[in-house]
C-alpha cells in the first residue's frame, strides 16, 4: 500500500510481465531485422486483425484457468455466435443488433451449461468444454442448414453499420478490433484484479476447501467464469463476423491451442490460482505476432504455425515444471549460496 | 468368459443395439446385414485409436495427440510406400514414430508431472505442422493398389479382414489387460495411486508405458487409415482424438481412470463410427453428427459423476455413523 | 520355547525438516505376538508404520526383519520380507473385484492364485463374495480384503493401523477372531489403537507411544488401565496442572444466558448431541481423533446435513443455513487441517485474512477496498504478534505457527459471537502456541464464547472454563473446576468413565 514507487518499479522488472514484454521485443527486433516491412505501423496494425478474436477471448479464459479450470469449448462457440447473428437477420429478418443481442444471449446460456455441469455436477472440465466443443459446434452447423445460402459459402452482406464495428479505423490507422480488446483487456483487469469477485476467482482457484471455509460460494464462482469465457467468444465471434463480412459455422474451430497457449504463456498457472489479464494479454499478443511476423519475414507457410505455437506451449509448461521441481530449486538454492560466498 | 461380460461394456452394447433397432424402425431399408457389417468395417481407425486412448485414460490421463499422431504416421508411412519401400520398414518406421510421440508425452505428464490435456494439445500442434512439413502441404497419392487392398479385403459375407483381425488384437489386448501382472497395473495406477504404491507397483513407469502403448496404437491407426482412404492430406486425423475421447467415454470408460475396458472403447467406436451412416438413414444427414456427440458424451460423462460423488458421500457416510452406532451398542452393555 | 523375533526396532530417528518426530524409538515383535501401539495424535505412530513399510527413510537407526538387517527403503521390499500394512482408511482398488484387488501384483498363475486364496478364506473363516466390487464394501469388508492381501502375500508381521475406528459392534468381534486366529498361526501383529479396552481384549504386549518416544513398554498382563492412562500423561502432568490451574478465575454461568446452544443435534459422525457456551466461556471438547468433534463443528459450519436436532446462535436459529450466513450469523470456525480448509498457500497475507470478509460490505461493495483490508491485516498482525515480512508475504512461506495465526485472524475478522476452535496448535512451536494461548485468553476477556476442540488434553485443561469429553461420537461426559484433570479427561476420551467401564 504504502510501497514507495521504486519499490513498486523493482516488483515489476522482476515479474513474468516484464519477460513477456521482453520477448515481445525480442519479436521486434527480428523480425524487423529479417524484413523491414514488418515495422510498418499501418501493416502490423492490420496484421492485428487477424488474431484479436484469440486475445479477446484469452482474456476471460484466464478467469477458468485460474479457477483451475480449462476451457476448450471457446472456439465452437465463436462459429456458433457467428452463425446465429448470420441466421437470424438473414433468414428471420431480425435487425442486425437484435441478432447480436441473441447471439451473446445463447452464448452466455451454453457458458452457463458447461459452468452447471462443471460446478455443480463436479465433472471434469476439460470433458465437459469437449463435449461443449462438439455439442455447439454441431448446434451451429445444424443453424446453418436452416439459411437459405450454401453453409460453405457462410452468409455475407451484412448492413454497413455491421461491418464498421470491426473495420473502422481510428485516427485512419488504429482498427477498431484492437481497440475493442484493449477496451475489454481494462474492463477484465478491473473485474479480476480490483473487484471482490476478481479475489473470490483467485481464492477458489488457490483452494477451493479453504474459499468455501471462507464463506464463500464456490460453485457459482466456478460456474460465473465459464459463462464470462463464454461471452467473450460471443464477442470474438461478432467481431470476426464482422470483420470477415460473413457468418460461417466453423469460425473459431482451430483457436484452442492458441487460447491455451496464451493464457499459459501468459503466467496462469494450470492448476489455478495464479494468473494476470495483463500477462495474457501480453502473452496473446507474443502469439499473434509470431504468427503475422513468421510468415512474413521468413516464409514460413500459415499452416506451419501451429508447430512454433506448440513448441511454445511445450516450453513453458517444461520450463516451469523444470522451474517448479524441488531438486532443481535446492541446486538453484545452493549455486545463490555458493555465488554469495 | 464370464468376466468379459461386464455391466458397463454389456450396456454399451445394448446402446449400439439399441440405436441399430431405432434407425431400423424409423428407416427399415437399414436393417440389412450389408449395412450393419459395413458399420462395423469402417470403424476400424476407430477402434484401434481408442484402444490406444483407454490406455491413457485408464492412468487417469488423457491424450489429445493421437489425431496429430495418426496424421503424421499415415504421411510418412504412406509416402514410404507410394515411393516403393519395403512394407516392413514403412511399418516398423510408423509404429516407432508413435512410440517415440508416446514416450515424449509420457515424459511430460508422468515424469514432469505437467498437465496431461495442455501437454497433449501442444505436442497434438508441434506433429500437425511437422505434417505440413513433411508434406510441404501436397497430398500423398497414388499408393500401392496392395495396400489399399488391404483394407479393403474381405473374408466372407461382408466382413473385412481387417475387422476381423482388429477384433482378434481387441480381445488379446483385453486378456492381457486383465490376466496379466502388468496389465493390471494400468487400471490399478489409474483407480487407486495412493494403493497402488502401497503393493509396490512402479506408478511412474506404468504410466509412461501407458503414453507408449497410446501412441503405438495411434500410429497403427494412421497406417490402417492411410490403407482405407488410399491417399492422406495435411489434415488427416483432424479432430479424431476428441472423437477417440468420446468413444472411450461412450464404452464406459471412465475419465477419472480406473474403470473400463478396451472392449467398452472399441463398442464405443463402433458407436462413434456408425452415426453418420445412422443419420444418413435416419433422413437427418451427417449435420447432426456433432451434437448427437456433443449430448452423449456431456450426458454420460454427468451421469457417471453424479453416480460416483453418491457413492462417495455414501461411503463416507456410513463410515462417519459406523463410528458412532459402535458409541450406541457399547454404551449399552 | 523362546518365540522367534521377527521385527527389532533400534533406536530410530526422523525429522521432517526441523520438526523432529521420531525421538529414538525401539520396538520388537516375536511371533505370534500382538502388540498394541497406543498414543495420542502426532506421537509418531503412522510416521513410525510409514518407515517401517519403506515408504518413508528414517535418518538414523537400524531396522531387523527376522533378524536381518533392513538395508532397502523401497516398498517392494518391505512387502517381500513379509510385512503388511492395512491401513486406517483401507486403500483398495475400488472397480475392481475383491479377488483382483487381493491378487494383484503376482506373477503366478490366476488358477493357482484362486485355489491358494480360496483355501485361505476357509482357514481364516470368513464369507466374502470374491466377485464384488471393492468399492462396494462396507470398511470392515475392506479390511478383510486388505487382511487378506497382507496373507496370500505370506506376510509374517502386520501392521493394523486403528482397524476397528470405523467397525460395528459385530464386526469388531469377527475382526478379534480373525487377529486370535493369526496369533495362533505365529504371526506377529502390530495393533495401532486408541481403544484401551482392546489392548485388554486381543494384545499381549502393548507399547505406548507419547511424544515420538516409547516410555512405556511390556506385557499386557503387567498393566492395568490406569497405569495406561497414566503413561498416556507426560511425566510432568500432575505438578503442571497445580501451576496451570491457577489462573482460572471461577465465573459462575448457571444465571446467564448462553450465547450458544446445540439441542440434540444428530449429523454424520456424532449423535445426540447437546451443549451450551456462555459469552466469555471457553468450552473444551475433549476426545480423541475420530470421536465426531470435527464433524460435529463443520456440520454445524454449513459442511454437512443435519440430520436431526437444533443449533442456536444469540436467540437465532442457524440449524442446516449455508456457511456464508452462518458466519453472518456471527460464528466462525478455524479448521482442523489448516493446510487442506484453511490457508491459501500461494497467495499473500493480507488475501487470506480478507477472504471471509469478502461478503461483507465493509470490504467494498462491488470493488475490493485495498485500503480496509490493509488495515485490517495490519491489525491482526500486530496484535498477534504475527512475524512476516511484509503482507505481501506468502502463507506458504511462514512458519505453522504464524500460518495458525493468519487463519485465526481471518476467523476473527468476521466479529463472531462464537468461535470454534479446531486443534488450533496442532503441529505448531511452543512459542506460537503461546501466542495462540493468549489470544484464546483476549477473546474470553473480549465476551466471545470459544468452543476449543482439541485432543491435547493440556491444552484443554490450560484453557478451559468448563469441559465436555465426546467419545465416539456422544458426548459422555462434562467437567468444572477441580474435576478438569489429564486423569479424567484421558479416560472419559477413552472411553473409561470412572464409575462404568465402557466395553467391559
Amino acid at each position: 500500500m504504502n510501497k514507495s514507487f521504486s519499490d513498486k518499479m523493482k516488483h515489476f522488472l522482476k515479474s513474468w510481465e516484464m519477460v513477456l514484454i521482453c520477448i515481445m521485443a525480442a519479436e521486434f527486433i527480428i523480425f524487423g531485422a529479417a524484413n523491414a516491412k514488418f515495422l510498418r505501423p499501418a501493416l502490423l496494425l492490420n496484421s492485428m486483425n487477424d488474431f484479436m478474436s484469440i486475445c479477446i477471448i484469452s482474456l476471460f479464459v484466464t478467469f477458468v484457468m485460474i479457477t483451475g479450470g480449462i476451457d476448450i469449448q471457446a472456439g465452437a462457440i465463436v462459429g456458433l455466435t457467428s452463425i446465429i447473428i448470420g441466421v437470424s437477420w438473414q433468414d428471420f429478418g431480425c435487425n442486425i443488433w437484435v441478432a447480436v443481442l441473441i447471439a451473446i444471449v445463447v452464448a452466455a446460456i451454453c457458458g452457463a451449461l458447461s459452468g452447471f455441469f462443471i460446478a455443480y455436477c463436479g465433472v471434469q472440465a476439460m470433458v465437459v468444454t469437449l463435449g461443449g466443443s462438439f455439442l455447439y459446434a454441431g448446434i451451429a452447423l445444424l443453424i446453418s442448414n436452416l439459411a437459405s445460402t450454401a453453409s460453405y459459402q457462410g452468409i455475407s452482406g451484412f448492413p454497413d453499420s455491421f461491418r464498421i464495428l470491426a473495420k473502422y479505423k481510428f485516427f485512419g490507422i488504429v482498427p477498431s478490433q484492437l481497440v475493442i480488446f484493449l477496451i475489454l483487456a481494462v474492463l477484465a483487469y478491473i473485474l479480476l484484479h480490483r473487484t471482490k469477485y476478481g479475489r473470490r476467482v483467485f481464492l477458489v482457484g488457490v483452494n477451493p476447501q479453504a474459499a468455501s471455509y471462507s464463506g464463500i460460494n464456490t460453485k457459482r464462482v466456478i460456474m460465473s467464469t465459464y459463462v464470462l469465457s463464454a461471452v467473450s467468444a460471443a464477442i470474438a465471434g461478432i467481431v470476426l463476423t464482422s470483420y470477415l463480412g460473413s457468418a460461417k459455422s466453423d469460425l473459431g474451430s482451430n483457436f484452442t491451442l492458441n487460447i491455451i497457449t496464451a493464457v499459459v504463456l501468459g503466467g496462469t498457472l494450470s492448476t489455478g490460482g495464479k494468473g494476470s489479464v495483463v500477462g495474457t494479454a501480453l502473452a496473446s499478443m507474443i502469439i499473434g505476432m509470431l504468427r503475422f511476423g513468421l510468415p512474413l519475414c521468413f516464409k514460413v507457410g500459415t499452416q506451419y504455425l501451429d508447430i512454433p505455437v506448440g513448441i511454445l506451449l511445450l516450453v513453458v509448461v517444461l520450463g516451469r515444471s523444470i522451474a517448479g521441481n524441488s531438486s532443481v530449486i535446492r541446486l538453484m538454492a545452493k549455486f545463490k549460496k555458493s555465488k554469495a560466498a | 468368459m464370464k468376466k468379459i461380460v461386464k455391466t458397463r461394456e454389456v450396456s454399451s452394447f445394448l446402446f449400439l443395439i439399441a440405436l441399430f433397432a431405432v434407425v431400423g424402425l424409423i428407416n427399415p431399408s437399414f436393417l440389412t446385414s450389408e449395412n450393419i457389417i459395413s458399420c462395423f468395417n469402417d470403424s476400424v481407425v476407430y477402434i484401434i485409436i481408442s484402444v490406444g486412448m483407454a490406455f491413457a485414460i485408464f492412468i487417469g490421463e488423457i491424450d489429445v495427440s493421437v489425431g496429430a499422431n495418426l496424421g503424421f504416421t499415415a504421411t510418412v508411412v504412406a509416402s514410404m510406400l507410394r515411393d516403393g519401400q519395403n512394407w516392413a520398414l514403412a511399418f516398423a518406421t510408423g509404429i516407432l514414430i508413435g512410440a517415440l510421440i508416446g514416450l515424449f508425452n509420457g515424459w511430460g505428464v508422468s515424469v514432469m508431472g505437467v498437465p496431461s490435456l495442455i501437454f497433449t494439445l501442444g505436442t497434438n500442434g508441434v506433429m500437425r505442422g511437422m505434417m505440413y512439413v513433411y508434406t510441404q502441404g501436397a497430398w500423398v497419392e497414388n499408393l500401392p493398389a496392395d495396400f489399399k487392398q488391404l483394407y479393403s479385403a474381405e473374408l466372407f459375407g461382408h466382413i473385412s479382414v481387417i475387422f476381423v483381425v482388429t477384433v482378434i488384437m481387441v480381445i488379446a489386448v483385453h486378456i492381457l489387460l486383465k490376466h496379466t501382472k502388468r496389465g493390471r497395473y494400468f487400471i490399478a495406477v489409474g483407480d487407486n495411486p495412493a494403493g497402488a504404491a502401497l503393493v509396490g507397483i512402479p506408478a511412474t513407469g506404468t504410466r509412461v508405458a501407458a503414453y507408449v502403448i497410446c501412441g503405438i496404437f495411434a500410429a497403427i491407426s494412421g497406417i490402417v487409415f492411410a490403407s482405407r482412404i488410399g491417399f492422406v492430406t495435411a489434415m488427416s486425423g483432424n479432430g479424431y482424438e476428441m472423437k477417440a475421447v468420446a468413444a472411450c467415454v461412450l464404452g464406459g470408460i471412465s475419465l477419472s481412470g480406473g474403470v473400463g475396458s478396451v472392449i467398452g472403447a472399441s463398442i464405443g467406436a463402433v458407436i462413434m463410427a456408425s452415426i453418420s451412416r445412422l443419420l444418413v438413414f435416419m433422413e437427418l444427414g451427417s449435420t447432426y453428427d456433432n451434437t448427437i456427440t456433443g449430448v452423449m458424451l456431456i450426458t454420460i460423462v454427468v451421469a457417471d459423476a453424479l453416480m460416483q460423488r453418491r457413492n462417495a458421500e455414501k461411503n463416507r457416510r456410513q463410515r462417519l455413523a459406523a463410528r458412532t452406532a459402535a458409541a450406541g451398542e457399547g454404551g449399552n452393555k | 520355547m523362546p518365540a522367534k523375533a521377527l521385527l527389532n526396532i533400534k533406536n530410530i530417528y526422523k525429522s521432517f525438516g526441523l520438526n523432529e518426530v521420531l525421538k529414538g524409538i525401539s520396538l520388537d515383535l516375536n511371533e505370534g505376538e500382538v502388540l498394541a501401539l497406543i498414543g495420542g495424535n502426532g506421537a509418531g505412530k503412522s510416521t513410525l508404520m510409514k518407515i517401517i513399510m519403506g515408504i518413508y527413510q528414517h535418518d538414523s537407526g537400524e531396522i531387523y526383519v527376522k533378524g536381518e538387517k533392513v538395508t532397502s527403503n523401497k516398498t517392494s521390499a518391505a512387502l517381500a520380507s513379509g510385512i503388511y500394512m492395512v491401513p486406517q482408511e483401507p486403500l483398495l482398488f475400488p472397480n475392481m473385484t475383491v479377488e483382483e484387488n487381493i491378487e494383484i501384483g503376482f506373477d503366478k498363475k490366476k488358477a493357482d492364485l484362486h485355489k491358494e486364496l480360496v483355501e485361505l478364506i476357509d482357514s481364516v473363516g470368513w464369507k466374502l463374495d470374491l466377485n464384488r466390487k471393492a468399492g462396494s464394501l462396507s470398511i470392515a469388508e475392506q479390511q478383510m480384503v486388505e487382511i487378506l492381501r497382507g496373507l496370500l502375500r505370506r506376510a509374517q508381521i502386520l501392521i493394523l493401523d486403528e482397524p476397528t475406528s470405523a467397525l460395528t459392534f459385530d464386526e469388531v468381534e469377527s475382526l478379534f477372531k480373525c487377529v486370535e486366529d493369526l496369533k495362533a498361526k505365529g504371526i506377529g501383529i502390530i495393533y495401532i489403537t486408541h481403544r484401551l479396552a482392546e489392548v485388554f481384549e486381543i494384545a499381549t504386549d502393548v507399547a505406548i507411544m507419547r511424544d515420538g518416544k516409547v516410555p512405556v513398554c511390556g506385557k499386557v498382563s503387567e498393566f492395568t488401565r490406569e497405569m495406561l492412562v497414566k503413561g498416556l500423561l507426560p511425566p510432568d502432568a500432575q505438578e503442571k496442572e497445580d501451576t496451570i490451574k491457577e489462573h482460572l478465575k471461577k465465573v459462575d454461568y448457571t444465571h446467564q444466558k448462553p450465547v450458544f446452544e446445540v439441542q440434540s443435534l444428530s449429523g454424520y459422525g456424532f449423535t445426540d448431541i447437546s451443549l451450551k457456551v456462555y459469552p466469555g466461556e471457553i468450552l473444551g471438547l475433549a476426545g480423541v481423533v475420530g470421536a465426531g468433534r470435527t464433524e460435529l463443528a463443520t456440520t454445524i459450519f454449513g459442511k454437512d446435513k443435519v440430520l436431526s436436532g437444533k443449533v442456536i446462535l444469540d436467540g437465532k436459529d442457524i440449524t442446516g443455513l449455508s456457511t456464508r450466513k452462518v458466519i453472518e450469523a456471527g460464528l466462525n470456525y478455524v479448521p482442523e487441517d489448516r493446510h487442506y480448509h484453511g490457508l491459501f498457500k500461494i497467495s499473500d497475507i493480507a488475501v487470506n485474512t480478507s477472504s471471509a470478509m469478502l461478503a461483507n460490505p465493509a470490504m467494498g461493495k462491488f470493488f475490493l477496498n485495498r485500503k480496509e483490508e490493509y488495515q485490517m491485516t495490519q491489525k491482526y498482525i500486530d496484535d498477534f504478534r504475527t512475524k512476516v515480512t511484509g503482507q505481501e508475504q506468502l502463507v506458504g512461506s511462514l512458519s505453522g505457527g504464524n500460518q495458525q495465526k493468519v487463519v485465526i485472524g481471518r476467523c476473527l475478522s468476521t466479529s463472531p459471537k462464537l468461535v470454534i476452535l479446531d486443534e488450533p496448535t496442532r503441529g505448531i512451536d511452543a512459542a506460537a502456541r503461546g501466542d495462540v494461548y493468549s489470544i484464546i485468553h483476549e477473546l474470553r476477556e473480549q465476551g466471545v464464547a470459544v468452543l476449543l476442540i482439541s485432543s491435547d488434553m493440556e491444552e484443554i485443561i490450560e484453557l478451559s472454563d468448563r469441559v465436555m469429553t465426546v467419545c465416539q461420537g456422544r458426548i459422555n461426559g462434562e467437567f468444572t473446576g477441580d474435576e478438569i484433570n489429564q486423569d479424567t479427561l484421558m479416560s472419559a476420551s477413552f472411553g473409561i468413565t470412572k464409575n462404568a467401564e465402557v466395553g467391559a
